[in-house]
């Protein structure tokens, strides 16, 4: 098996993680619309978050659901941390969100126009 | 692990759902094929067996963000396009290839997807918490158990982040109530 061959059939996730958070950059950078650059930047978190639940799996392991006290006889149990991580991150990107898309708003009642180029003329930048 | 049928065909998915929310240059589309996006990540959170992420994001990636991004071009502006698509322009598009290829050669050195040597799951804090857990919380899921006790100042700056964000918004929109 070639070393590309390998890399695509053992590290698929992460080869999954660059290409999705390129696809992020790429929106935030050359959307012109504002909505579409705070989707890109949700994809982009999408790509971390995939990273961290991918570092946390292995293999033949269960969901982090302890019968009774753990460890012995349960046989491999997945990571609960990044997990757990992820969670939080998950919220607060939401918060994030809310409060760009709030912001959105906001410019499109003052200035009537989303177009990233549109904007840059009427603020005379 | 090796690579399924079903993994390649969602990982398929959700590449094809990304790609298409960047090049839709609909904005309406856009929001649908990231929401068909979120759902397909979903699924996959419950094969790498996160459970609770996988709820999590049905319901906030899928369902929240989807609602909040419809809610703002209803009340701001989709506009009309006489293209279908977004045209790709080459130097934003080098500027992303030079950093997906330097993020690319880190791959090699990560270690392989599932292995129980890896150093998240071979680590003495993933061991302490699969040992002790129950013993000490006597709560059976681990990751909650994670989230409101070890982790529970973490957990209660996510609290404070949300609510500083909410208060945002009403101070953006000019808002003194939720009603």
């Amino acid at each position: 098996m070639s070393a590309v061959t390998d890399l695509l059939l053992t590290r698929y996730n992460y080869l999954a993680v660059v290409v999705l958070s390129g696809i992020g950059m790429y929106m935030m950078i050359e959307n012109r619309n504002l909505v579409k650059k705070v989707i890109g930047m949700n994809v982009f978190q999408t790509a971390i978050f995939l990273f961290f639940i991918t570092t946390a799996y292995v293999e033949g392991g269960a969901p982090a659901i302890l019968e009774s006290g753990g460890g012995g006889g349960g046989g491999p149990y997945v990571s609960p941390l990044p997990q757990v991580l992820i969670l939080t991150a998950i919220v607060v990107g939401v918060s994030l969100t809310a409060v760009a898309l709030a912001l959105i708003v906001r410019i499109y009642a003052e200035y009537g126009t989303l177009d990233e180029e549109a904007l840059r003329e009427v603020t005379g930048e | 692990m090796s690579l399924t049928f079903l993994e390649a065909g969602l990982l398929g998915f959700v590449l094809v759902c990304g790609l298409t929310t960047a090049l839709l240059k609909d904005v309406l589309s856009s929001i649908i094929a990231f929401a068909a996006y979120s759902l397909g990540m979903a699924m996959f959170w419950v094969i790498l067996r996160a459970p609770d992420v996988a709820l999590t994001e049905a319901a906030v990636g899928a369902g929240v963000m989807s609602l909040l991004l419809l809610l703002t071009i209803a009340r701001t502006v989709r506009p009309s396009h006489e293209a279908f698509t977004e045209s790709i322009r080459l130097r934003t598009a080098g500027v992303v290839g030079a950093f997906v290829l330097v993020l690319g050669t880190t791959i090699p050195s990560l270690p392989a997807i599932g292995s129980p040597s890896a150093p998240v799951i071979d680590y003495r804090v993933t061991e302490y918490y699969i040992a002790n857990t129950y013993a000490q919380t006597g709560v059976k899921n681990a990751v909650t158990a994670v989230l409101a006790a070890y982790r529970g100042f973490d957990t209660l700056g996510e609290a404070t982040v949300v609510f500083a964000a909410g208060i945002a918004v009403l101070v953006v929109l000019r808002k003194e109530g939720f009603v």
